[in-house]
Order: structure tokens, then sequence, then C-alpha cells
């Protein structure tokens, strides 16, 4: 049995058929056409199932697999928008989902890391923030600066920071937030976030579809 | 300032014209819809969907960033054969009704009546707790807004297992999503119960079931709306420009299911 994960730059995968399963993943514009799987979520999965779970279930699902709390907030941040799910007293309590001018956050963030060659995890967290709300239009922030004699690394720094600030005030500004998603592996990102932040990872989804299958979950 | 004319005035007015086709814009006072009715006057909702043109074609009348439904009320307006618009400009409508309604006097060649309606005699809203599909529910509460009369049969209430608070959508494709047990809330409620101006009947609302609290995007009403919703144990705030996204359906599916709430 395979689920899937279809996100719009990482299709993640877990094949419980395997004699150990573990979550992996595939650049989506790999993917063959003709793929199916028995169970999939994201933004792409209605394509290649024909049981599809709506994103926002599979992350509250997730969430309560992963965390061992009855009061949290869970954000996940991808390549084209960000949402969340606050639980309170173990039910849910909140949610958002923003796809529009919360969009292209994660994949702008990977293409500026592809183009001006720099690597997050070893950038320093600026003191500047950028005021950003779309990945698209945060861009232009950057060669604003860039113009104006800013360093590039710095620049693109302060729009991560910027996205950061953003998806934090999106999700209601919370103490304490769970991560989920890609950004969860890009220390710059993490480390911008102005609060207790606990990385959950690429997974979250794909745990979340075997609880719904009612599947014993895999690290 | 802008004079209103009486209801009298109005009857004189109709007297002295010989109308087949009036638009109504929000729910004019009961004594026009009277008026409309007794004289056969075919009475268009201006707020709903009626014809199948280019929004864009409104663009040089109304901004794009605009409440979608007076969008829609000018696209109607340009489109549709009409004789009169009786548009309601009162708290029971909006102050975009209000500009809207100068606008259509400006670029129009049929007369634009202003009603204020405070209305406060209660119709009752047994539609808005009645067990039926929500999208039902929302076409026949629309459409009898047209009517100056009670419902023959009106429909008992059901034991409600969500709700739904605002005003009737522009787009009703996520009123489907719902359950047949939704009770309906906010202005929708004021609507059946003919008293677009009671601002308490609006603000009240079930704190036992979840909720979503809709408003159309750029509308005055999403300030209220957001209040309730932060007030409410149990909410979901949406507020939808034209035509609703798949993120915004997949929110409603995902606070319903998650709530335990049965489809």
């Amino acid at each position: 049995m395979i689920l899937a994960d279809f996100g719009t730059s990482y299709t993640k995968f877990i094949d419980l058929t395997a004699p150990e399963p573990v979550p992996y993943l595939r650049a989506t514009k790999e993917l063959d056409r003709d793929l199916k799987v028995d169970l999939a979520t994201g933004h792409n999965g209605k394509r290649f199932s024909s049981h599809y779970v709506n994103e926002l279930i599979a992350l509250a699902r997730g969430g309560e697999s992963l965390i061992d709390d009855d009061n949290y907030l869970l954000l996940d941040c991808g390549s084209r928008d960000i949402k969340y799910i606050r639980y309170r007293d173990g039910k849910l309590q909140d949610m958002g989902w923003n796809a529009e001018c919360g969009a292209s956050m994660g994949f702008t963030i990977e293409l500026l890391e592809n183009y001006y060659n720099l690597d997050f995890n070893t950038l320093p967290i600026p003191d500047k923030t950028f005021s950003v709300t779309c990945g698209v239009l945060g861009i232009s922030s950057i060669f604003d600066e860039i113009t104006s004699g800013m360093d590039e690394s710095a620049a693109v720094a302060s729009f991560v920071k910027g996205i950061a600030i953003n998806a934090f005030r999106f999700a209601g500004s919370p103490e304490k937030m769970y991560l989920s998603g890609g950004l969860c592996d890009n220390r710059l990102f993490v480390e911008s976030l102005p609060c207790e932040v606990v990385p959950l990872g690429r997974f979250v989804l794909l745990a979340g579809l075997q609880k719904i299958g009612k599947l014993p979950a895999t690290d | 300032m802008i004079t209103l004319p009486s209801t009298e005035e109005i009857s004189a007015f109709l007297n002295e014209s010989n109308f087949q086709k009036a638009g109504i814009v929000g729910v004019p006072p009961l004594a026009v819809i009277r008026e409309l009715n007794q004289r056969r006057i075919e009475i268009l909702d201006l707020d709903a969907m009626l014809v199948l043109e280019d929004m864009e074609s409104t663009v040089s009348l109304l901004p794009r960033v605009y409440c979608a439904i007076l969008r829609t009320v000018v696209l109607n307006a340009m489109h549709l054969d009409l004789d009169a618009i009786f548009i309601d400009t009162g708290p029971g409508k909006c102050d975009g009704a209000m500009h809207v309604a100068t606008v259509l006097e400006h670029s129009m060649d049929i007369p634009i009546i202003r009603t204020v309606n405070s209305d406060r005699e209660p119709f009752g809203h047994p539609f808005c707790r009645t067990q039926m599909g929500l999208t039902d529910k929302f076409l026949t509460i629309t459409e009898r807004v047209k009517s100056p009369s009670l419902p023959e049969n009106p429909p008992p209430p059901c034991k409600p297992t969500a709700g739904f608070w605002g005003v009737p959508p522009r787009d009703f494709s996520i009123l489907s999503l719902f359950p047949d047990t939704t009770h309906v809330y906010g202005w929708t409620r004021c609507m059946e119960n003919k008293t677009p101006a009671n601002d308490a009947l609006e603000a009240h609302n079930n704190m036992d079931i979840p909720t979503v609290f809709f408003s159309q995007s750029f509308c005055a009403k999403t300030a209220l709306a957001r209040l309730l919703a932060r007030q409410h144990p149990h909410a979901l705030y949406l507020d939808i420009d034209v035509h609703t996204g798949s993120s915004a359906k997949a929110k409603i599916q995902a606070f319903l299911e998650l709530s335990g709430v049965q489809k």
C-alpha cells in the first residue's frame, strides 16, 4: 500500500508493503504521469489516486499522531501555501490556509537559494526584516536593496526572515509552534521564527494519511 | 443631500408609470414589495447571479476591488432590460449600495429609486432553521424576498448540527459542503424575517454548534463576522470574493469533518 503527499515541488511517499517502510521524496516534476497510489493528499493528489484526503485534514490527523499534547499550533509551510491547525483541549479550535497572498513562499526561498548559490544553513539571522506577504511580490524588495548596495546574501536573508515573520503572524503569533514541511530543514527560516519551534519534518501529512487509513505510524 | 421618496410617493409614481419589470437590490420595505406585487410587476433580485456576462464588463462603472454582490448588481443592471430599480440604501443593506445607487443614476436611463427599509415586524425565519439542503434553503430564502406574504406551510425546525452565519454568498457552491441540518444566521436570517436592519438578530448565533462565519470580501460585515468568530468557541471565519477557491472549500470541509459534523 503506497501513501503519498503530492506537493507542488516535492512528493512524499511511503510504501507500507516494504519490509521496513521509510518515507522518501521525489521531485514532483519528475513523477510518472500514470502513477497511481492507494491514498493521497496534497494539491496535486487528486490526479494520482481515487482516494484523496483534504490537506488540512491530513495535517490535523498527522499532528494528532505526532504531537503528544492537547494544546498546540501546527504550521505547515509548503512550496505554494501555508496552513495551520490549532488544537485546544484535544479538539480543533482554529485553522487557516493561505494559498493566495501567502503564495509561493517556500518555492521562492528555494529558487533564491539556487539562483544566488547560497546555503541557508550557514547564513546569519539578519537584524533587518523585509515586510513580505507574498513570495513573488517580496522579490522586488530584494532587488531594491541590492541596487541600493546591500549584499545579496544579506538581502535574501532579510527576505527569508520576512517570510518567517509573515507565517508566524498568519498562525496567530503563538508562543510555541510545531513546524511541518521542507522548511524545517532551513535553519535560517526556523531560527527567524520569533517563538519556540519544534520541527516535525516533511512527512507530517503522510503520518496523517497513516492515521486516516488506520495504519501504524512510521518514524 | 438625497431625499428619499415616501411609500405614498412611490405608489403615486407607479400609478403614472407602466412598469413591467423592476430590479430590487437588498430588501426594500415590505410596502414597496407589496406595491410591486399588487401591480403584477415582475421583480428581479439583482443581488443574485441572473446573467452569464463577464464580470469584467463592470469595470467601467465599479472598481475591481469591490464587493462581488454589488458588482453583480451592476452587471445585472447593465445586461437586463429593466424599467426601474428599487435599491435599499439604509442600514439594512450597506453604504456600498448607496454609492452604487449613485453610479446607476449616472449610467442608466431608468429610474433608480432609493429606499430605506426600517421594517420591524418579524415574519419569522423557518427556512433558516429547518432540515433542507443548504443550497435549497438559500434559494428559497432569497426567492422569498420578492414575496410580501408569509409562507403557506412553514417547514418545521430541526436540531442544528452546524451553523452558517452571513449574507447569501455570491457563489453558492460552498453551500453544498454543509449538512442539511445547518441552521442559518446573520443577515440571511434578517432577510427571511423581512427585518434587514435588525442588528441584534444579525449578531445572533448559536455557541453550541460549529459555525462558519462568512462574509463577502470587501464587505463592511467582515468586521462583525471576525468579531463573532473570535467570540465563538468553535468557529471558522471565511471571506470569499467572486468565486470560491479550492482552499476555501477545503477549509470548510476540514472544519466540519474535524468538528465531527456528519454530512
